[in-house]
């Protein structure tokens, strides 16, 4: 069994009378360490997918494992120790907590896992030694961003998450960014997923996870993912 | 309003239902409350205003202490602006039944302060009465049955027997309170109306009045007031005539009565005294006429002697005669035996001679016989017969000679015969007359003593009789004499009456006139007050309301506005105006402040009168509150919390306006984090926990809730703890009344008229009593305390000794210690040196009953919870005023149940010199019932606090929630647990109620000082000090709402959609 498998996982939203598929038995599997670029159009069920992944959101048939747990078995407890333990989430918009110095953001993450990392060193890891004791407000859009990571990282978790991650940050801010994932992936063995509308940054990852109409349409490796330096768009 | 606009706008309502309800909310809480209770004390006295028009109700009511006339009425009816004059009884009797004895009074039914009827019809003849229902209740007695009137002196009443008719409702008697009674127990239990004919009297007891275009003006009101005023300024002028009128009346009268007593008394004693005079003089007479009969009897008694003497020499001589001649008796005997004798020999000579004849003549007789039987024989011849007839006519001629001479010896025999006969019969004829004198003597001498035996026995009864006669006499003496005696005592007992009575008629006082409004009853006055309090109430709450309304629908509104700056940025890009778009947000405030604040009008004006009624209904008897859409209040209130709720919306909208469209369309700089002044404390910082630091951090960084989170819980606990303090402060008065301050239990007045040795012996009568601890001798007087531009009514109370702090509990306001009086200084009681505005050492007017004016100096305020006192050295009163003399007893006693108080109070009553009693228990029990409703005061207050902490609560909680929604869902995706996401905001709220219920403990402790301040009545003095329980409850019930708000908050939280964190900033 991989280390992630989606089993014909389908994702209905009633609307009033109206019922909408978000996703449409999906299946796909993701191995430790790799890191998986999930991209596709909106509305094609990317977000759904990553909720689902991340235990915030349940699936309306099929079956999700990760690392041998099926999380789409799990109560709302359990989902939440999930999340609380194994789950590591990068928004689109950090979701920094505006009232917490950028430390603060980390150890909020931090001290609720048992065996979290130490802030000061991941924010280190983030190169934002200096700027710890700043608040979110006092931090640009990619130190932001970074501290977001730093925070999602702190936790130790099997699965770093990271939703549309450099959406809100200019070029060269974002792919700094995905470089920090990349190299997050690589140097900690950590299972990344980003999602993305940008095709562009497929490169760069292990396995490439096209969506289209709630369904994981095509799933490429890349046997050589390039660094995302080389990557440009 | 462009159509898309308006479209938009309704769209947002429906949306944001929850804020838009919550403003509404807030006008509907405001508006209601302000308008409900601003409505209520209008309402309150046009209720009163009405049922007193309804019932012609008395404007002014006229009192004298010695009655009122029917002159009075005339004159009264003189005076300009008075609509008509009503001369009225009213009697206090007793009123029997099985097991008590009730003091009722009895009033007389007419058009003014007409009674309503309740059950059964009025009375149609003066033996018919109405009574109250409560009476029936109490009494067991029904429509029909008779109440027995018992007969007393000087009583008005002419029935003896009424039949209950009807129960009824008094307008003089709205409130339970009944009037106080000389009679019983002091106090008046029940009112019974008899028609006014039931009456006989020329004396009104009172007179009222009702007066021109005072129906016309609401009671109570300014107009009212003048109106009422000025009849009132008239009838003081009239009063002064009045008085000396009735004065000279009721003097005159007494004077008359007096003099036609004298006049019976001067009559009474001539008639007497010519009595007295008669029967001297008969005495005299009688004296007089039994001198005389003495003195005849005497006379008669001399002369009966005399006469007695001479009849006895008389008897004497006779007899002395009688003997002489019974003593030549014999001789005469002797002399007229010779005679006899002689004379006898005479007759024998004569007989013997007579015989010789006898012998001739029979010798003659018997040859005649032979010659006639010679001549009868035959044979014979002629011759022979010849000579025979010869010899025989011989013979014949013989013896007739012979018969001659035998008549003339018996003749001389005879004669002989009688002179024998002749001297026999005189000496016997001489016998007899001796002895005829002797017994002429005897009987003489038996008549005699008869006769003296008579006048003896007569001149003895007569002597008896002018015995008797004297004696009566005597008897007739002592008599008179005792009769002197009485008669002179008796005299002497008028003529001292007639004084007493002259100097009772020195003594009769001038009538006062009492010319007393609406205000002098009791029901009336304590209703208007509490509608004052009502009023003073009504200015108070809803400021607390409005200021937190405003509050809520500026941190509604301004979260509103940020949510849509993108759209306002917008809308501003596309051209539309500055108004346009502030149109949205003023049209949603509008709507939710109009909507709101309209229900709250209706509800407020329906529901706040009917529950302050509700309340004050158990205190009064009235007909149910009328009831009013009370424009005025209405469009105050919505308007107040109009400008309140759309002057914040207009105030957050404008300041967003203000910048420029591509500032509003780029998401606002998150309120950047801040370093609180804790965390340069590293000591304390260090030692929190990370929740901790957030949750102090984030306490400081939204200010604005953090204030009306405070706010809110303080305004809520505040208006508990006042809703609690003024429950304690009402129910203290009592006890400290009559627990801390008085020291005694019963109060005994005296009748005026007592003198010292009664007073002393029934002092002693009372401190011989089983129980009686203590007994105080004082003076109490009214009196009136005037500083230059207010007066104040207050009792004056003088102790006999310096023993009054034996009972009354003289401590200072202040600092609780205790005081004594002092040489020439009066101690005041608190409430009256507040209203005064006097301190311990300044000096006042005190001016006493008969206005007599001193400036006197103030030793001391002392603590005092009912009414006015001065506390006053007798030497000073003596001194400024008047002489002391005691009228007051006040007694302490260990009687420990009301049952041996009351048989106690009865038997004390029952005394002459007693005049009134009053029990501290019986005054404490009836205004304890009264006050039992101030519980519906602090649910009012519990009630509203609640809804408003709610409000305020839910409504924070929500814009808290929705404010840091994303905040909220990042920590739910991080893995927060439901209850660390709940405690992460909770505990804001936990330190943030906290805090508020600190500060609303303090501001529920102004805040009920406050009310106290305005609500308190002008006799009583309100304990500003709150019960640490009533603290206790309000933080509780703080906490019950906080926490009700908290487990709805939880709910929420735990609903919050961790996608939301996902999506992108609006």
């Amino acid at each position: 069994m991989a280390y992630i498998e989606f089993q014909k996982v389908k994702k209905e939203y009633q609307m009033g009378e109206v019922t909408i598929k978000a996703l449409d038995n999906t299946s796909f599997e993701i191995e430790k360490g790799e890191l998986v670029v999930i991209v596709g159009p909106s509305g094609a069920g990317k977000t759904t997918c990553l909720n689902i992944l991340g235990g915030m959101d349940s699936v309306t048939s099929g079956k999700v494992f990760v690392d041998g747990k099926e999380v789409s078995k799990l109560k709302n407890k359990e989902l939440i120790k999930y999340r609380r333990e194994d789950i590591g989430f990068v928004f689109q918009f950090y979701n920094l907590v505006q009232n917490l110095t950028a430390i603060e953001n980390v150890e909020l993450a931090s001290q609720i896992c048992k065996d979290s990392l130490n802030p000061e060193t991941m924010m280190k890891k983030v190169g934002l030694k200096d700027r710890m004791k700043n608040f979110p407000s006092q931090l640009s859009g990619g130190e932001q961003q970074r501290v977001a990571i730093a925070r999602a990282i702190a936790k130790n978790p099997k699965l770093l998450l990271c939703d549309e991650p450099t959406g809100a940050l200019d070029y060269k801010t974002g792919k700094q960014i995905l470089k920090l994932l990349q190299e997050t992936c690589r140097k900690e063995n950590m299972t990344v997923i980003i999602i993305t509308h940008n095709t562009a940054i497929a490169p760069m990852a292990d396995k490439v996870i096209h969506f289209k109409n709630g369904k994981a349409q095509e799933i490429t490796i890349n046997e050589h993912p390039i660094s995302i330096d080389e990557i440009e768009w | 309003m462009k159509k898309a606009l308006l479209k938009d706008s309704l769209k947002e309502i429906r949306n944001t239902y929850k804020r838009f309800i919550s403003i509404l909310l807030m006008a509907f809480l405001g508006v209601g409350f302000f308008a409900g209770i601003r409505a209520t004390a209008p309402d309150m006295v046009d209720t009163i205003d009405k049922y007193f028009d309804e019932k012609n109700v008395y404007d002014i009511k006229l009192l004298s202490t010695l009655g009122l006339t029917k002159e009075d009425i005339t004159a009264l009816k003189q005076i300009d602006g008075i609509e008509e004059v009503y001369g009225e009884y009213s009697e206090d009797i007793l009123l029997n039944f099985e097991e008590e004895e009730l003091v009722t009074k009895v009033l007389s039914l007419d058009e003014v302060n007409q009674v309503s009827l309740v059950e059964g019809r009025m009375p149609q003849n003066s033996k018919e009465c109405l009574v109250e229902k409560s009476f029936c209740t109490q009494t067991g007695k029904t429509l029909g049955d008779t109440l027995t009137i018992e007969e007393t002196q000087n009583s008005m009443i002419k029935e003896k027997e009424v039949t209950i008719v009807g129960t009824m409702n008094s307008p003089l008697y709205t409130s339970r309170e009944r009037d106080t009674s000389k009679l019983g127990s002091g106090r008046v239990s029940y009112n019974i109306y008899l028609p006014k004919e039931s009456f006989d009297s020329d004396v009104y007891t009172e007179i009222y009045l009702t007066l021109e275009k005072a129906k016309e003006y609401q009671t109570d009101s300014a107009e009212y007031k003048e109106v009422v005023e000025q009849v009132k300024e008239k009838l003081e002028g009239l009063k002064e005539e009045r008085q000396e009128a009735r004065y000279q009346e009721i003097k005159t009268e007494a004077e008359e009565e007096l003099n036609k007593v004298k006049t019976e008394l001067e009559e009474e004693k001539q008639k007497a005294q010519k009595e007295i005079q008669e029967k001297e003089n008969e005495i005299t007479q009688g004296e007089k006429s039994l001198q005389k009969a003495q003195n005849t009897l005497n006379t008669n008694q001399k002369q009966a002697k005399e006469q007695f003497t001479l009849a006895q020499t008389q008897i004497q001589e006779a007899k002395n005669e009688i003997q002489s001649q019974e003593k030549d008796l014999p001789n005469l005997e002797n002399k007229a035996q010779q005679e006899i004798t002689k004379l006898n020999q005479q007759k024998q000579e004569l007989q013997s001679k007579n015989t010789l004849l006898n012998q001739n003549i029979k010798s003659i007789e018997a040859k005649c016989e032979e010659i006639k039987k010679a001549l009868q024989n035959t044979t014979l011849t002629v011759e022979q017969k010849v000579a025979l007839e010869t010899q025989k006519t011989q013979l014949e001629g013989t013896l007739l000679t012979l018969q001659q001479q035998g008549n003339e010896i018996v003749s001389g025999i005879t004669t002989i015969e009688n002179a024998i006969l002749k001297i026999q019969t005189e000496l016997q004829t001489g016998k007899e007359t001796i002895e005829q004198a002797k017994k002429q003597v005897q009987s003489q001498e038996q008549e005699f003593q008869k006769t003296k035996q008579t006048t003896n026995s007569q001149l003895q009864k007569a002597q008896e009789q002018i015995n008797r006669s004297k004696s009566q006499l005597e008897e007739g003496k002592t008599a008179l004499a005792s009769a002197k005696k009485e008669y002179e005592e008796q005299m002497e007992q008028a003529e001292k009456e007639i004084k007493e009575a002259e100097e009772e008629i020195q003594k009769i006082e001038k009538p006062t006139w009492y010319i007393l409004d609406r205000n002098a009853n009791t029901g009336y006055n304590s209703f208007i007050q509490d509608t004052q309090s009502v009023e003073n109430l009504g200015k108070v709450f809803p400021i607390v309301f409005f200021v937190i309304a405003t509050l809520i629908s500026l941190t509604s509104m301004t979260r509103m506005v940020e949510e849509q700056r993108v759209q306002i940025g917008t809308m501003k890009a596309l051209g539309y105006n500055k108004v346009q778009i502030a149109g949205k947000y003023l049209l949603y405030a509008s709507l939710a402040c109009i909507i709101g604040g309209s229900i709250g009008m209706l509800v407020g004006f329906i529901l706040l009168p009917k529950i302050i009624w509700m309340m004050y209904s158990m205190m009064y008897v009235m007909p149910d509150i009328s009831i009013h859409f009370n424009w005025h209040y209405a469009m105050l209130g919505l308007g107040l919390a109009s400008i309140c709720i759309i002057g914040a919306t207009l105030y957050t909208a404008l300041s967003a306006l203000n910048q420029t469209p591509s500032e509003l369309m780029r998401p606002k700089a998150p309120k950047p984090g801040k370093r609180v002044l804790l965390e340069k404390i590293p000591f304390i910082w260090k030692h929190l926990s990370f929740t901790r630091k957030v949750t102090v951090r984030n306490i400081f960084r939204y200010k604005k809730r953090f204030l009306m989170t405070i706010i809110g819980i303080a305004g809520c606990t505040a208006l508990i703890l006042a809703g609690f303090g003024i429950k304690d402060a009402i129910s203290a008065i009592l006890p400290n009344q009559y627990e801390k301050v008085y020291q005694y239990q019963m109060q005994i007045s005296l009748k005026s008229d007592i003198t010292n040795t009664e007073l002393e012996n029934l002092i002693t009568t009372l401190q011989e009593k089983q129980g009686i601890k203590k007994v105080v001798q004082t003076q109490m007087t009214s009196g009136t305390l005037m500083n230059q531009n207010k007066e104040e009514d207050v009792q004056i109370i003088i102790p006999q000794e310096e023993n009054l702090q034996e009972v009354i509990h003289l401590a200072d306001s202040k600092t609780k210690e205790t005081v004594n009086l002092q040489d020439n200084k009066i101690a005041i009681t608190e409430k009256v040196a507040e209203l005064l505005n006097v301190q311990k050492g300044d000096t006042i007017i005190l001016k006493d009953a008969d206005e007599k004016q001193h400036e006197v100096q103030i030793s001391d305020v002392v603590e005092n919870y009912i009414y006015h006192y001065v506390y006053m050295p007798k030497e000073l009163y003596e001194a400024l005023y008047e002489p002391y003399s005691t009228n007051v007893l006040l007694v302490e006693h260990t009687l420990n149940n009301t049952q041996a108080e009351d048989a106690f109070a009865k038997e004390l009553l029952e005394k002459e010199e007693v005049s009134a009693i009053s029990l501290n228990s019986s005054i404490q029990n009836m205004m304890n019932d009264m006050m039992s409703s101030l519980n519906y005061v602090v649910i009012v207050l519990i009630v509203s606090a609640g809804l408003l902490a709610f409000v305020v609560l839910y409504n924070l909680s929500n814009v808290n929630i929705s404010e840091r929604i994303r905040e909220l869902a990042t920590i739910k995706v991080l893995g927060f647990y439901d209850k660390e996401v709940y405690q992460y905001i909770t505990r804001e709220t936990v330190i943030l109620t906290a805090i508020g219920i600190v500060l609303g403990l303090i501001g529920g402790y102004f805040l009920n000082y406050f009310i106290m301040g305005t609500c308190e009545i002008n006799v009583l003095r309100f304990s500003r000090q709150i019960r640490p329980l009533s603290y206790l409850y309000a933080v509780m019930i703080t906490i019950i709402f906080t926490t009700i708000v908290n487990i709805v908050t939880y709910f929420s939280l735990k609903k919050i959609d961790m996608i939301e964190s996902l999506k992108s900033i609006e």
